[in-house]
């Protein structure tokens, strides 16, 4: 039965990172998922976690390289002689 | 997200120096240069070191394109030239000692500092509404806070959203290594998150914010 197979709330939050990064088993993440839905605190710290995650990767946006820099590197790749090629 | 790398592939890429074989480089290289560039900003701080890195790594992997094989994964077989390029160069001229000291972070910095202050009770989603206020470039500045080897983990993780083992293979190290470093780095950019926070009035701005509203 599961319910004899529930986390603790110290072996969820060892898993949190994991949880957070989807790099945890499919039924590791069923196991953090059930203790989720039954522990409050946990699930506060888990949800401000995930928030700050979000929030960081929005706040750091991809940005276009300058438009210059391509040709630039397309000049010095046909001026170098391909030194080091296996030929 | 970048494609896994197709373990059944064993195409080489076309022999060097030939005009098709820069033609195929810079077709894959156009594809993934913003990511770069992005990310080589991130490492070095200025967008001239951004370039010169960008570039050195081209060469650098141009140089050895013959060996890559075509259909795996061409970003993350740049981004291992990149990031081995940044250590060369810019390892011995760090741009300054980190001086604030993380050894002793604990975890849920953040939380932990929201609920003290009072952000938690006043603001519904605390986290998002502050680093909402830091705004990028505190962010960014908070970043740049960490040491290097784990700014660079982090830079790959927020950044480009690459996984552990991508991550893993990029900078040349254990998985179990980037699963340890990206928690501790975790838990230095809050510290640095919050150092920024209160440096620049956000969390009494935000404080007021959430009286006022």
């Amino acid at each position: 039965m599961r319910k004899f197979d529930r986390l603790t709330c110290e072996a969820t939050f060892r898993r949190l990172d994991d949880y957070l990064d989807r790099e945890l088993t499919p039924e590791e993440m069923v196991r953090v998922r059930e203790h989720l839905e039954t522990c409050e605190g946990c699930a506060q710290e888990f949800a401000f976690e995930a928030s700050i995650l979000r929030a960081v990767r929005n706040r750091l946006p991809r940005l276009a390289a300058p438009p210059e820099l391509l040709a630039r590197i397309s000049r010095a790749l046909r001026a170098d002689p391909g030194e080091g090629g296996d030929g | 997200m970048v494609d896994l790398p197709d373990e059944t592939a064993d195409t080489l890429a076309p022999d060097q120096g030939s005009g098709e074989s820069i033609d195929a480089f810079e077709g894959m290289l156009s594809a993934v240069l913003g990511a770069a560039y992005t990310t080589a900003l991130r490492l070095t701080g200025n967008t001239a070191d951004a370039e010169d890195l960008v570039q050195e790594a081209a060469l650098n992997a141009f140089r050895g394109f013959s060996s890559f094989e075509v259909g795996t994964n061409f970003k993350a077989w740049y981004f291992r030239i990149l990031t081995n390029c940044f250590f060369s160069k810019h390892r011995q001229a760090r741009r300054r000692p980190t001086t604030v000291d993380f050894d002793d972070t604990p975890d849920l910095y953040l939380f932990a500092r929201s609920i003290e202050s009072g952000l938690t009770a006043e603001i519904p989603d605390a986290a998002a509404a502050l680093i909402e206020k830091l705004g990028t470039e505190r962010v960014m500045e908070a970043m740049r806070e960490l040491s290097e080897e784990y700014r660079i983990v982090c830079t790959l993780y927020f950044g480009e959203d690459f996984s552990y083992h991508e991550i893993a293979d990029i900078i040349g190290c254990p998985v179990g290594t980037v699963r340890s470093r990206l928690h501790r780095g975790r838990k230095m950019l809050q510290k640095a998150l919050w150092d920024v926070a209160l440096e620049s009035g956000i969390v009494d701005a935000l404080g007021e914010y959430g009286e006022g509203s």
